[in-house]
């Protein structure tokens, strides 16, 4: 996979999450919990290209990620990256689901609490993880090993 | 000897008296089971006596009639339940002007076709009606204009007469209009409310009771109303005064009187005063009724009260608006200083707060949703499934749950207190007036959507300034020059539902006396205020034209029928009744000189939002696909390098194992 190709599934992921986390954490921090009007209306059309970007980055950049091969990430970066696949699938299944008739108001409340804390915790994770790429060049194959 | 006999016998007697529960007061005397008492009791008339028809055949032996005084519900009744507590209920404190208002609720609408007059009234101030004092309407004339659908007591029922009041002054003649006890708790059907209407009608205020339990009958040709028309204040009051023939049968061999009566109002004594039917005519056979009633609820299993009569409304935060009565307060202190003397009169009273505070809490779970999350009398619990929580912070339940289902324009709704439904008249058709619909979604008090009625005001009046001073009807029959219908179209159209054209309003307003001092005349129908300047006719939207609306909660539809449960279009397509519904107000000119607009405007929400936001639906379901098929790929990458990563371990694990034989 070329790097162009993660750098741009990367760059969608946070442009989407950017857009999302002012929208439903913004609103969680300023104004009144839930959404409504133009604010959901600008996350929910943003939800479908996050859910794209994390996928994009799922397929490019879990090679890179995996234990025991000679990977330009270090340890913590790749172990981040799983957080944030696995994190990104929980809150972009509890954002999706209470769209379908498979939970009642109870489950709905569920998924609702549960979209909202994953969603804080992608976001850190995220945070987190773009100064350690940030601290490596990515290359036509991959990204390079930290100057030394 | 003889002597001490006797003593001690009397002395035997007064122990034995004392002892039998007759001794103890009637209002101290209670069954305490779910078994109903069996009302087998004496009748009282107004001045406390017992009601004892004479035999058939006096002593002489002459025939009789069984003529006495009319029953009083306050005196027959009252002996064992404390009157005074009752006539403190909801349905009967309206004008006592100390109980907070609450929720706006239906208002009485003074309507009369042949001036085209509909006028919210209410007695509570709710926001959009006018107190009956506000337009020069005595309570008399309130009570006898509605005395139809009131079951008795408050403005109908003055502490005291004031003998020099013209009007007010007649009641030391008709008598007071007491509460009806058996217009609710009667179970047999035979209260008739006709006779009821016509009694009250001829102002027999204090013969009602009698004549619509079918007791008895009014025995005379003059009506108590006649009597008092020809008495005026100041002069005496006739000593004799009109009797009750009574029925015989009804007397027992110890002149007791069998009333069939529940605590549980039945259903059909409730629906005389609160039918509100938007299936007009022959059509209602096809209306469902309420699910509740479906599934054998009364109205009384969540509209419930206690002695105090402060019935349940059932919305939610009704328990901040519900005041504890003084009278409930002092005999719950009394019981509870007869069970514990060493408690102090001070703190018997500030407990007996409490405990009737923390009582009304629970009223909170007789709501919609209070009662569908406790799972009280077997409701059962909310589910809906597939719908975001975010609904149930922004809708009432009643929004989808409640009234007929919302169409591109809302219906006509008949209420028995607007249209006197219960009450044989010519069929009221869809222009009958007043002209309620329903229903209207707008934004309540704690910020919900919600279905509401909505009547819009009509009626003649004098503008100077900002302040508007409507004419009754009879004034405004008297002084304006409005269009006669021939007796042909009177006969066919008994309602005069004709709409005035802007001639005939034009003609009307240039038709009032000129009297600057007193104002511009003005005629507020269908949202507008029409006035003439320089000649010209002119409407235009208008604060005090502005509509009142009540919140609507009946019949409620089963889930299978609520809005939403055929999916998100039914409220968020880009024609959604919900948002787009046409409301145009109507009133007593034709229907497209009202107000017109739609729903989203009425609650004044933003078009914009709600029309692209329904626009989005469009998208929705290519949205799922896109996010599941992103969640799809995800979860194989999670599950491919999770198994292979188990597969490392398992492998390695194994290799172990060989090295070590």
């Amino acid at each position: 996979m070329s790097g162009a190709a993660r750098r741009f599934s990367y760059a969608v992921l946070c442009a989407a999450g950017l857009v999302l986390a002012a929208t439903g954490l913004g609103t969680l921090a300023l104004g009144r919990p839930p959404m409504t009007h133009w604010v959901l209306m600008a996350h929910v059309a943003v939800a479908p290209l996050f859910a794209l970007g994390l996928a994009a980055v799922a397929l490019t950049w879990s090679g890179l990620c995996r234990g025991g091969v000679d990977s330009p990430l270090n340890t913590p970066a790749q172990a981040l990256l799983w957080v944030v696949l696995l994190d990104g699938l929980v809150v972009i299944l509890s954002g999706v689901l209470p769209m379908t008739p498979l939970f009642g108001a109870q489950g709905q409340h569920v998924l609702y609490l549960t979209h909202r804390y994953s969603a804080i915790v992608l976001t850190a994770a995220v945070l987190l993880h773009l100064p350690m790429l940030a601290r490596r060049r990515p290359t036509k194959r991959g990204l390079a090993r930290p100057e030394s | 000897m003889v002597r001490q006999a006797r003593l001690l016998l009397l002395a035997t007697l007064a122990l034995w008296r004392w002892l039998e529960p007759g001794h103890a007061r009637a209002e101290d005397i209670h069954t305490e089971s779910r078994t109903p008492f069996l009302h087998n009791i004496p009748l009282h008339d107004a001045q406390g006596r017992l009601i004892s028809p004479p035999s058939v055949v006096s002593e002489d032996g002459k025939p009789q009639e069984p003529k006495g005084s009319p029953y009083s519900p306050a005196k027959t009744c009252g002996k064992c339940h404390d009157y005074d507590t009752i006539s403190e209920g909801w349905h009967f404190n309206a004008d006592a002007g100390t109980v907070p208002p609450g929720r706006p609720g239906e208002p009485w609408i003074l309507t009369d076709p042949a001036t085209h007059t509909q006028i919210p009234l209410s007695y509570r101030g709710w926001a959009g009606t006018f107190k009956p004092s506000d337009l020069g309407l005595s309570d008399f004339e309130f009570v006898t204009n509605f005395a139809r659908h009131l079951p008795g007591g408050g403005a109908g029922e003055p502490d005291k007469i004031k003998a020099t009041d013209p009007q007010m002054g007649r009641m030391l003649i008709t008598g007071k209009m007491e509460i009806d006890c058996l217009i609710c708790h009667q179970t047999t059907g035979r209260y008739d409310h006709e006779a009821r209407f016509n009694a009250l009608k001829a102002q027999n205020f204090r013969w009602t009771p009698t004549i619509a339990a079918g007791l008895g009958v009014f025995a005379s040709f003059k009506s108590a109303g006649s009597i008092a028309e020809a008495w005026s204040p100041g002069r005496p009051v006739p000593s004799v005064l009109p009797a009750i023939k009574y029925d015989r049968a009804r007397f027992d061999t110890e002149n007791n009187v069998l009333f069939q009566v529940s605590r549980r109002a039945p259903v059909n004594n409730c629906y005389y005063c609160h039918t509100s039917e938007s299936a007009l005519g022959d059509s209602r056979w096809h209306a469902d009724l309420d699910v509740h009633l479906k599934a054998g609820l009364l109205c009384v299993d969540c509209h419930r009260n206690g002695l105090d009569h402060a019935i349940v409304r059932g919305y939610e935060g009704e328990v901040h608006d519900r005041p504890i009565s003084d009278s409930l307060i002092h005999q719950r202190m009394l019981l509870i200083r007869r069970d514990d003397e060493a408690i102090g009169e001070d703190d018997a009273r500030k407990l007996a707060r409490q405990q009737l505070q923390s009582e009304a809490g629970l009223i909170e779970t007789l709501t919609c949703r209070g009662c569908h999350t406790e799972g009280r009398l077997g409701s059962p619990r909310l589910v809906h499934k597939g719908l975001p929580p975010i609904h149930l912070e922004k809708l009432a339940c009643t929004a989808c749950h409640s009234g007929p289902l919302p169409q591109a324009e809302p219906r006509i709704v008949h209420t028995s207190l607007a249209h006197m439904l219960g009450l044989p008249a010519p069929e009221r058709g869809k222009n009958t007036a007043p002209i309620i619909l329903e229903p209207i979604f707008l934004r309540g008090a704690d910020g919900k959507i919600a279905p509401y009625k909505m009547v819009w005001p009509s009626y003649w009046a004098r503008l100077k300034g900002a302040h508007l001073t409507p004419l009754l009807p009879a004034e405004a029959a008297k002084t304006l020059t409005l269009p006669q219908p021939s007796s042909d179209d009177a006969a066919r159209d008994p309602y005069n539902t004709k709409p005035l054209t802007d001639r005939q309003i034009q003609q009307a307003l240039e038709s009032f006396p000129a009297e600057p001092s007193k104002g511009e005349a003005v005629f507020i129908a269908a949202g507008k205020i029409y006035r003439v300047e320089k000649g010209v006719l002119h409407s235009s939207e208008d604060p005090a034209a502005k509509p009142y609306a009540w919140a609507l909660a009946h019949d409620v539809r089963p889930a299978a029928q609520a809005l939403g449960a055929r999916g998100c279009a039914d409220c968020h397509a880009s024609d959604a009744p919900m948002y787009f519904a046409t409301v145009a107000a109507r009133g007593p000119v034709e229907a497209t000189n009202g107000l017109r607009k739609e729903m989203w405007d009425m609650r004044g929400d933003d078009k914009t939002v709600a029309s692209f936001f329904a626009f989005t639906f469009h998208f929705r379901p290519l949205l799922k696909v896109l996010v599941f098929a992103a969640a799809l790929v995800v979860l194989a990458v999670l599950l491919l390098y999770g198994l292979r990563g188990l597969g490392a371990i398992t492998a390695q694990a194994s290799s172990r194992g060989k090295e070590r034989p």
